[in-house]
Formats: C-alpha cells, sequence, structure tokens
C-alpha cells in the first residue's frame, strides 16, 4: 500500500467542500433569491419583502403571522386556554371559591352541584375547565341567561377561578357515555359512536368521551339531566345560544332532529 | 471468524420475532379498513394497533437489525474482537427493556398516538422512555463501532477500512446526528408534557424537530439494504464490485443528503417558510445521485457476473445471473421495486405534486413499498446469508428453494398490496383513519380495491411466517461438520484500492460538512420558535379522561 501524495489529498478536500458549499449556494439562491423575485414581482410584492418573507422573517410569513383584523368581533367567547388561564385554574383556591358559592350559587346549584331542578345544569363531576368557560362566558356575554349573567356580572377573574375550582372537582372527569347508558336505539348509539357522514356529523363521542380529542373545556354530558340537555341542543340549533368556537355544537345541533336530540339527551343523562 | 454469535443472534432474533408479531397487526388493520368484517374492529383497538405496528416495525425492527448486523460486520470484515462487548450487552438490554415498556404501554391503550407521536396529543411517558431507551442502546452500538473501526485502523495505517465496516459508520455517524432531533423533541417537549409538567406544547418546534429525524431514520433502515447491494449481491452473483470508490462515494452522499433534508415533510406546514423549504427540497434532490449510483454499480457488478457465466449481447447476461441464489434474487426483486418506490418519492418531494397526496394513503403506500418492499426484502436475504455463518448449518437445497419462495411472496405480495393502496390515495382516499363508510356512492368503488390489498397483506404475512420458519430450519439443520462455513466472504472490487484519500476513509471531513450543512438548513427554522415563541397549543393526554 503506498502512500497518497499531499496534494491528491488536497483535491480531495477541496473539491468535496466546493460541492458542498455550490449546493447549499445554489439551493438557497433558488429558494431565498430567484423563486421570491420572481413570484413577488408577479404578486407585487417588493423584492426586500419577497426574501425576507422567504426567510420568514417579516410579517406575512410563517414566523411572524400578520396580525388578525381589528374589527369587534361578535362575542363567541373572549375565553383563551394560554398557560397563565391553565395555571391560573390548577392554583386556584377552593375554599374561597366556597364561600362565595355559598352566597351566590348554593340556592340553585346547592352544594354538591346537584340541584333537583331538572331545567339547571348539574354541575357535579364537571371540570374546572367548563365550569370557568361557562362562567367567563356568562361575563363577557358571550352567553346568556337571565339569573346568570347578573349574578357572575361583578366577578373578577380570580372569583371565577376559585367557583370552577369549587365545583369542578373532577379534573377532565367525563365519564365515558359508552359504557352503561339506557338503550334508546342502535341508530342514537350508531350517532354517538360513529356520527352520520351523510349529513356531515362527527360523532359525539369525539369530544364527549373517555380519551376523546375534543377541547379542553369540553363539558361532561354523562348524569346531566336530560331536559337540561335537550334545551341546550335546542338552544345550540336555533343560534340562541351561541358561545361554541367554530360552531362547534351549533353545526351539528342544526342537523340533529327533535327526536334525535330528546333520545341523545335521554341517553347522556343515563335515565 | 464470527466470535460474538450470541450478541448477534440475540439482536436479530428479536428483531425478527418482533416483526412477525407486528406482521399479524398490520393484516388486521388492512383488513379493518377494508369493505369485509374484521374482528375486535373499533377506533381505539385500530389505533392501538397502528401504533403497535408503526413502533414495532419502524423502530424494533429496524433499530435491532442494524445493530445486529453491525456488530456481525464489524467482527466479520475487520477479522478482529468486537471492542467493548460488555457494553454492546448492555445496549441490547437497554434496547429490550424500552421495547417492553413501549409496548406494554402500547397494548395497555395509553399510547395510541401513532409512532410519529403527533402532539399535542400525548400518550403514557413510558411509552416515549422505552423508546429513548431502545434509542440508548442504540447510541451504545455507534460507539461500539467508532471505536471498532479506529482501533482497526490504528493497527492498519494507511488502509483502506472494508468496504461494509466504511459503510456501516457512515451508518452510525448518521444515526447519531440523525436521533438529535427525535431525541430534543421527545426530551425537551414531549416527556415533560406526557408528565404533566407542562400544560402547553410548542407543534411548530415539535414538528420541526421530528423532521429532522424523520427522513435520515429511512436511510438508517435502508443501510443495511445498501450495504448487501455493494459487499454481498456481487459476490453472490459470482462476480466482482465493479466499482469499490463508487461505493464509498454513495455511502458519504447518503450520509451528507439524508439530514438537512426533513423539512420536505412539512411542505403543507404553515410554520416554516417557503426559502427554507426550497433550500430542502433541492438537497432532497441530491439523494438520488448516490441512489442512481448504486444503481449503476450494482448492474454493472451483475453484468460482470453474467458474462463471466457465458451471457452474450445486450441483455443475455441478465438470464446468465444465478437467480436461484437467494441474495440474486433478492437484489433484483429490491431493485424493481425500487423503481417504483423510488419514483413515488421523487412526487412525495416535489412541492406541488406533494399537495396533492398530501395525508393521503399514497403517502402510507409508498412508504410500505420503499420500506417494506426495497429494504426488509434485503433484510431477509441478508439473514439468509449469514445465519449459515451464525449456527454453524450450510442450508440445503430444499432450504434454499423455501428461502426463494418466501422472497417471491414478499415481492408480489407487497406489488399487490401497495399498488391499489397507491392508487387510492391518488384518488384522495384519506389516511390515518379508522374506517370508510363503503355505503358512501362517493367512496363506493374503494372497497373492492382494498380488499386487494388485503390479499397482499395475507401474501406478505404467509411470507414473514415462512421466513421466520426458514431460519428456524437453519438452526435445526444437522450436517457435516466439513460444510460448516466458518466466515463470511465480502464482494471483492474489480480493482482493488491500493491507496486511499483519507477523505474516503474517514468522517471527519464528512461530519464537518455535514454540521454546515445542518447549520445552513435547520439554523433558523429551530431558532425561530425560540425568537418568537408561539403561544403554544394545550396538551391533550391520550392516558386520562376525557
Amino acid at each position: 500500500m503506498s502512500d497518497i501524495p499531499a496534494s491528491a489529498e488536497n483535491r480531495w478536500r477541496a473539491w468535496s467542500i466546493l460541492a458542498v458549499i455550490g449546493a447549499i449556494i445554489i439551493g438557497g439562491g433558488l429558494g431565498f433569491l430567484v423563486v421570491p423575485l420572481v413570484q413577488g414581482a408577479a404578486g407585487g410584492v417588493d423584492a426586500y419583502t419577497a426574501i425576507c418573507r422567504a426567510f420568514g422573517i417579516l410579517p406575512g410569513s410563517p414566523a411572524r403571522p400578520t396580525p388578525p383584523s381589528q374589527a369587534n368581533p361578535y362575542p363567541v367567547t373572549q375565553v383563551a386556554w394560554t398557560e397563565a388561564t391553565i395555571n391560573a385554574i390548577y392554583g386556584a383556591d377552593r375554599s374561597t371559591g366556597a364561600a362565595l358559592a355559598a352566597q351566590r350559587c348554593i340556592a340553585c346549584h346547592t352544594v354538591e352541584g346537584n340541584t333537583p331542578d331538572p331545567t339547571i345544569p348539574r354541575n357535579a363531576g364537571q371540570s374546572r375547565f367548563a365550569i370557568y368557560k361557562q362562567l367567563h362566558d356568562y361575563r363577557s356575554g358571550a352567553r346568556k341567561n337571565e339569573t346568570m349573567t347578573p349574578l357572575v356580572a361583578d366577578l373578577d377573574d380570580k372569583a371565577i377561578v376559585d367557583l370552577a375550582a369549587y365545583y369542578g372537582r373532577l379534573v377532565r372527569g367525563a365519564i365515558d357515555p359508552l359504557r352503561g347508558g339506557p338503550f334508546v336505539g342502535v341508530e342514537i348509539e350508531n350517532l354517538v359512536a360513529n356520527g352520520d357522514i351523510a349529513r356531515n356529523l362527527p360523532p359525539c363521542v369525539s369530544c364527549h368521551g373517555v380519551k376523546a380529542g375534543g377541547p379542553i373545556e369540553t363539558p361532561t354530558l354523562t348524569s346531566q339531566y336530560p331536559q337540561y340537555i335537550e334545551a341546550q341542543l335546542k338552544a345550540f340549533a336555533s343560534g340562541e345560544r351561541h358561545n361554541d368556537i367554530y360552531h362547534r355544537m351549533r353545526s351539528v345541533a342544526s342537523k340533529l332532529t327533535p327526536s334525535e336530540m330528546q333520545l341523545l339527551a335521554i341517553y347522556y343523562s343515563g335515565k | 471468524m464470527v466470535r460474538n454469535r450470541n450478541l448477534v443472534l440475540a439482536h436479530l432474533w428479536l428483531a425478527f420475532a418482533v416483526f412477525a408479531l407486528a406482521a399479524i397487526l398490520g393484516v388486521w388493520q388492512m383488513w379493518v379498513r377494508s369493505p369485509l368484517h374484521a374482528p375486535y374492529a373499533d377506533p381505539e383497538n385500530y389505533f392501538r394497533s397502528v401504533t403497535a405496528h408503526g413502533t414495532a416495525m419502524a423502530y424494533v425492527l429496524t433499530t435491532l437489525f442494524v445493530m445486529g448486523y453491525g456488530y456481525f460486520v464489524a467482527e466479520s470484515s475487520l477479522e478482529r474482537r468486537l471492542p467493548w462487548q460488555g457494553a454492546a450487552w448492555a445496549g441490547y438490554m437497554l434496547a429490550v427493556v424500552g421495547t417492553v415498556m413501549a409496548v406494554v404501554t402500547v397494548l395497555s391503550g395509553n399510547a395510541s398516538v401513532l409512532y410519529t407521536f403527533y402532539p399535542p396529543l400525548t400518550g403514557s411517558p413510558f411509552y416515549y422512555i422505552g423508546l429513548v431507551l431502545v434509542v440508548a442502546g442504540s447510541w451504545v452500538w455507534c460507539a461500539v463501532m467508532f471505536v471498532a473501526m479506529a482501533q482497526w485502523k490504528r493497527e492498519n495505517p494507511g488502509v483502506a477500512v472494508p468496504l461494509a465496516m466504511f459503510a456501516t459508520v457512515a451508518n452510525a455517524v448518521m444515526w447519531a446526528w440523525t436521533t438529535v432531533g427525535v431525541a430534543a423533541e421527545l426530551l425537551f417537549q414531549v416527556i415533560p408534557a406526557a408528565f404533566g409538567w407542562t400544560e402547553t406544547i410548542d407543534v411548530g418546534m415539535s414538528r420541526t424537530l421530528f423532521s429532522w429525524t424523520l427522513h435520515a431514520i429511512v436511510y438508517f433502515w435502508l443501510f443495511p439494504a445498501y450495504i448487501a447491494f455493494y459487499t454481498m449481491a456481487p459476490a453472490a452473483a459470482g462476480g466482482r464490485l465493479y466499482s469499490e470508490t463508487m461505493g464509498r462515494l454513495s455511502f458519504i452522499l447518503l450520509l451528507l443528503y439524508s439530514l438537512p433534508v426533513g423539512l420536505h415533510h412539512l411542505f403543507m406546514d404553515p410554520e416554516q417558510s417557503t426559502g427554507f423549504k426550497f433550500l430542502q427540497s433541492f438537497l432532497t434532490a441530491l439523494v438520488t445521485v448516490p441512489t442512481l449510483l448504486t444503481v449503476f454499480t450494482i448492474s454493472a457488478s451483475f453484468e460482470i457476473a453474467g458474462r463471466l457465466n457465458g451471457g452474450t449481447g445486450l441483455f443475455g447476461w441478465i438470464a446468465k445471473l444465478p437467480w436461484h441464489r437467494p441474495m440474486v434474487l433478492a437484489t433484483g426483486l429490491a431493485f424493481f421495486m425500487l423503481w417504483f418506490g423510488g419514483g413515488g418519492g421523487l412526487i412525495n418531494m416535489s412541492y406541488g405534486m406533494n399537495a396533492m397526496v398530501h395525508n393521503t394513503s399514497w403517502v402510507t403506500a409508498h412508504f410500505h413499498l420503499i420500506f417494506g418492499g426495497t429494504v426488509v426484502i434485503m433484510y431477509f436475504a441478508i439473514a439468509y446469508e449469514i445465519w449459515p455463518v451464525l449456527v454453524g448449518r450450510s442450508p440445503d437445497a430444499v432450504n434454499l428453494a423455501y428461502q426463494r419462495r418466501q422472497l417471491w411472496l414478499w415481492a408480489v405480495g407487497m406489488m399487490v398490496m401497495t399498488l391499489p393502496w397507491h392508487w387510492l390515495g391518488l384518488n384522495g382516499q384519506w389516511r390515518r383513519v379508522a374506517h370508510f363508510d363503503y355505503s358512501d356512492p362517493l367512496i363506493a368503488w374503494w372497497g373492492p380495491w382494498v380488499v386487494v390489498s388485503l390479499i397482499g397483506g395475507v401474501m406478505l404475512l404467509a411470507s414473514a411466517f415462512l421466513f421466520v420458519w426458514n431460519l428456524l430450519r437453519l438452526h435445526a439443520r444437522r450436517v457435516p461438520a466439513e460444510v460448516v462455513p466458518v466466515g463470511m466472504r465480502y464482494a471483492q472490487p474489480l480493482y482493488p484500492i491500493l491507496r486511499i484519500p483519507a477523505a474516503l476513509n474517514g468522517f471527519g471531513l464528512w461530519n464537518a460538512l455535514l454540521l454546515l450543512l445542518m447549520v445552513a438548513a435547520y439554523a433558523w427554522p429551530i431558532a425561530q420558535f425560540i425568537a418568537y415563541p408561539s403561544p403554544g397549543t394545550i396538551v391533550h393526554h391520550l392516558d386520562r379522561a376525557g
């Protein structure tokens, strides 16, 4: 085995480095200069902006999204699930919440959150997040109710958080509706488990169920009063209730027939 | 001479046992997707099964196979004792513990997150920790490979490292780079979220970190196939390797251009800008160079063998090749599938066409064809080639006939399964869903084609079992001592390498250039998440009540 002359070694090294740098220059030149300049010119974007957007460092590019419209939105909800909000809910003071509930809530919702009046929702078994969302929406006007709206109008953020912690004993505690409800027919159970593609209806369990992928504020339906569930489905269907982001429940409820609403309510109530 | 047979066999048997079990799940999944009624078919079971199948096939089979084969190559090609044997066994135990942790959590239904994770969905933290342990085991393997080559080079200054070992170390170098992305994602983002230590996760960053790993990991799986093409197939064909330098260049190019290209998995993602997508798409295109170099070199090597065997004319040499040898047959079948799978890959890396196939069955069909087809069939051929050395028994004519049948069954089954699957993807069939409503007239015609894919899947399952059976037969066969193979015979190059530049005999230069490429391709795409932090996405815990 004879040795390779140093000049040959250097040649290998130099050409390798040149080839790799060349690849970066060609690829980068096309991606960061040629394409933005050509496409930018065609789209009426000046050269500087087009190149900066290709790097992702100006608004209109992924790292710096364009700010949303400043127009006043129709109040769907003003709850934003930021880390601060979630931590505040976890760090809430249940005893303060209990004192506040004694003044304002227990007359209807009872101390246990287990009201005997079927037109009033049961709070027991709900998550903190579900209760927080609804209280916040009543306060902001996103959801309206002649009893609830004045009761929460003067509450501050901490009070809402503490109340949510008081009633929301089960954190994310949806009980699996697929296990042990009354039999209301194969079609309703199919609706719950599979939805209905023909009507573009997603299955209920895709949000309202154990291990479901729904938003964090999804309420527990199991053991809720059927009268209350049915009333809410009707309110969503008519648009009278509209604090659901992205029309999630409005688009579902408006496609259900009255008898389906009734049977779904019975199914989830467990009675 | 291979001294650490038990180490190699322990890795390979665990890999193939997991493979055979995961193959059953694969068939069941295709059955669930078909219009035929499958048992236990509900979405929860389906996603549990998909996660188990993907984890087993993509992480466990591949990692353990590459490790075991690497130990085999280190001993047989360098013809010296493996260094750090205790560490190698410790790495194996890490992989075993990790595999058990991952499998148990997946089967319990607490980690049905699919093997590519998809945060903010998170499962049981022990699933991810199990995978980290498997990766940690493979890092031990990387270290053993580096040390083995370094020691050999010290003992043989100026001599070319045997091609099989050079390529194996290229893979180890690549793997060390590759795993940085997914390890960062798991350790800093997903595992803290899975434990509930953090409530939100920056999904853009986690997808970007995973993309770092996502393409190169495929080449990690592919390397053994290429090593077999260069160092085993020409010898099995009875010829010589056309050019060893071409082989070294190919492995170096695979190392360089498998890493700074992962953003082509994020073409449809909003968090990355067009410039970086373009740059990485361009670099992806360069990966075709080593692939075509390999197809050319191996075809030329086979031509040499065919002509030595008396083949004449433009194509006459093809018929004269010893197709009855499993390694030759597998190489031919792998190349056949490579044309389809590689062609599909070119479509995936092209921005406009990618938009059409994005999130459709096309993608699933593509990776089954290119990985399950081209790569795994070479795993079989490698096993058939090295098993006699490992167990000290040669196959007889009956064994060889069953080996050929198994390879044919695999290749035909793979084509039958994946071609309709591709076609349905082109027609918009979505992926990652547990069932299709075939009563919908728009998609009713898909049903029969999914059944065809299912038939292909059944063929693959039969082939998988036959493969395990074939290996077991080799353990059981009694043979006279004089025909026991003593070592591995690797292909000799047509022109032996008498002197070699350092650049083609080590990885210092290439590591530096790879660092340059990674900085160009990934520095800002990752740094942007730190420069402009996102509000984060709420973590969804699959293993907790909804």
